[in-house]
């Protein structure tokens, strides 16, 4: 028998019976529409996670130093911040340890008024040293940003987020103008480019950033900050790097060789790292999930196979009798269910690919289409034909043509 | 044509007891006879029809076809044999369902020459007076036609031997009549036809009757030549 007469013998055959044609394929196009989605949210969950964090962190050859022992891992918080870190920390970390080639600070408060005429807005506050912008990885939408004289003179200049400005000033122009921050008045001097979702969800632009100086002296009277970001020359040395600030700070806040440390050294590439991971996790979840999908799309395709040998028996003690062998048998069942789980396999892709489509509209992300991942899902779509189909099929040659005929 | 020579079948039953259903059979069929293989139920005929037309394989004792000896011969090869060689009719037609006239023939040039000739398919409906009828179902088709359909079928691949077991016992006389006639047309071309038959009428049609009794061979005779003659 040749393969495009078996293929012709299939096709007839999936037309002769079609809801049963239509159940195999239901069965198939279910677990490939559930995988091939689950693959495309599984992958840009993961993507939109690093995002997120890459956002919140900024740039990678850098330490986050808190103060305070180890409370939380990873998320950065910025309330209740013990007054260990001082500025004279930061100096001494910039000056005596070589791997580092800056240090920026941060001190910062929230649920100021500013008010800009007969506006209010109360977003975060931080005072910021001028590198800040650098090591962030920010960029200004327009204006200037804080400068190293603006620092050293305790300059009264307010850089706005991008969700400030719509609020302060909707009719736009805010360069140059004078806010009040807490009563202070600032001149806006720049505005930031939006930086978009933090890992929690929540924006990352409703916030003001001031000289770091002027912030502890004239607005928030405290000489303690929030974190430091430490650049390093190198970052493949972080290690090293960590360590000999670890020592230069335990040594500066006098702690003992017992104690734990007063503060909290966080590497981007550590947490980065672990982000990667859970996504990793979460992706191999949403796998599996599809796999059990799969699963029983196969089970639904042997067991209407097996239904579908033991109803045509007839057929196949006839076609023994004109001359089948046992080999033509297997190969047209074979291909019968290889072609339905095709057939239901591409629609289940066509269905996956819509299906993705509106799960990255829920999630608000642009769609991923994984091509390789569809590659191997058509392959799957076909295997899962031949594997679920073998046995059934194995099963239509057994069929003795005398008693099949003989009913 | 045929050799039988000290043919033996046993079955095994459902709980293990074998019951022997051909013993120790014998005969030869030479080629262009027409003979019937008459006996009550489960005297054992159709088991021997059913090894004549490889279908099965008998338990002890030789079968020849065409001077092949078949005992040996694996699935593919026995398969091969009834794409060729042999040409079946049966009592509940098996035409398939859901197909057209014109189908259900075309299925034995699948397995025979591998490719499907329509033309010839239809030729063979014409022969058995259907071509009008080829795009017709078996549903839609009256019980003689539908056995004339199958012999459609079983000639398809041109066999010398057609096997018919009981081609008329679903059949009102006249389908049966127009079937036997079909039957006979074949015979008279050269073709060696042996007919599985209770019926009498049918019977006359043979030049020569095997009768069975309880799996063994009662009798071989030769018959008057046609009794019954073309209406």
């Amino acid at each position: 028998m040749r393969i495009t007469t078996g293929i012709g013998i299939a096709w007839r055959s999936m037309t002769r019976n079609r809801l049963r044609t239509f159940f195999m394929m239901a069965g198939v196009t279910i677990g490939i529409c559930s995988l091939t989605i689950l693959d495309s949210v599984g992958e840009n969950t993961k993507r939109e996670a690093m995002k997120r964090f890459k956002n919140m962190i900024g740039t990678f050859d850098t330490v986050i130093i808190r103060p305070g022992a180890g409370k939380t891992r990873g998320m950065v918080s910025l309330t209740n911040v013990p007054p260990t870190l001082k500025f004279e920390d930061a100096q001494a970390i910039a000056e005596e340890i070589t791997e580092v080639k800056q240090v920026a600070l941060l001190q910062n408060a929230f649920d100021i008024d500013v008010k800009y005429k007969d506006r209010n807005a109360s977003p975060a506050i931080f005072g910021v040293s001028a590198n800040w912008l650098d090591l962030r990885g920010d960029e200004l939408a327009s204006g200037y940003f804080i400068s190293v004289e603006d620092t050293q003179s305790l300059a009264r200049v307010a850089i706005l987020g991008s969700n400030v400005v719509p609020e302060l000033f909707p009719e736009g122009g805010p360069l140059g103008k004078t806010v009040r921050i807490g009563d202070v008045p600032f001149q806006v001097k720049g505005v930031l480019q939006s930086r978009g979702a933090g890992p929690g969800g929540g924006s990352l632009d409703d916030l003001i950033l001031i000289p770091v100086t002027t912030a502890s002296k004239r607005l928030f009277n405290r000489d303690f900050l929030t974190m430091l970001i430490v650049q390093l020359r190198d970052p493949e040395k972080s290690e090293t790097a960590m360590a000999k600030i670890s020592a230069l700070l335990r040594q500066r806040h006098h702690i003992a060789a017992s104690a734990l440390d007063d503060f909290t050294m966080t590497s981007p590439r550590a947490v980065m790292a672990q982000v990667s991971q859970m996504a990793s996790t979460l992706s191999t979840i949403l796998k599996g999930i599809a796999t059990i999908a799969m699963m029983i799309g196969g089970a639904v395709i042997m067991s209407l196979m097996l239904i579908s040998v033991s109803e045509r028996r007839k057929e196949i003690g006839l076609r023994r009798s004109v001359g089948a062998s046992r080999q033509d048998i297997l190969v047209q069942f074979i291909l019968e269910a290889a072609l339905i789980s095709s057939f239901g396999g591409l629609t289940g892709i066509a269905l996956g690919l819509g299906g993705t489509n509106v799960a990255a509209r829920i999630q608000h992300l642009p769609p991923i289409f994984v091509l390789q991942a569809l590659e191997w899902t058509a392959g799957l779509s076909v295997g899962l034909g031949l594997v679920f189909g073998i046995y059934p099929a194995w099963r239509a040659t057994q069929v003795d043509p005398v008693k099949a005929l003989r009913a | 044509m045929i050799e039988v020579a000290r043919v033996g079948k046993t079955y095994k039953r459902g709980d293990g007891t074998p019951v022997a259903a051909l013993k120790d059979i014998s005969f030869r069929i030479e080629k262009g006879e027409f003979l019937t293989i008459r006996g009550p139920s489960g005297s054992g005929k159709s088991s021997m029809l059913n090894i004549m037309g490889c279908l099965d394989k008998p338990t002890c004792g030789t079968y020849r076809l065409h001077g092949e000896e078949l005992s040996g011969y694996t699935d593919k090869q026995l398969s091969h044999v009834r794409a060729w060689k042999i040409g079946f009719v049966f009592q509940s037609f098996n035409l398939m369902p859901r197909t057209t006239a014109l189908e259900n023939v075309e299925i034995p040039m699948i397995y025979g020459p591998g490719h499907v000739d329509r033309k010839r398919a239809i030729a063979a409906l014409e022969r058995v007076g259907l071509g009008a009828r080829a795009h017709h179902y078996g549903t839609e088709l009256s019980g003689g036609e539908q056995q004339r359909v199958a012999i459609a079928r079983a000639l398809i691949n041109d066999p010398p031997l057609i096997l018919a077991d009981e081609p008329t016992g679903n059949l009102d006389s006249a389908g049966g009549a127009e079937v036997m006639g079909i039957l006979r047309q074949l015979h008279r071309e050269g073709r060696t036809v042996v007919l599985v038959t209770h019926d009498d009428a049918v019977a006359a049609y043979a030049e020569r009757e095997i009768l069975f009794k309880d799996g063994a061979l009662a009798s071989d005779r030769k018959m008057a030549q046609f009794p019954v003659e073309a209406q």
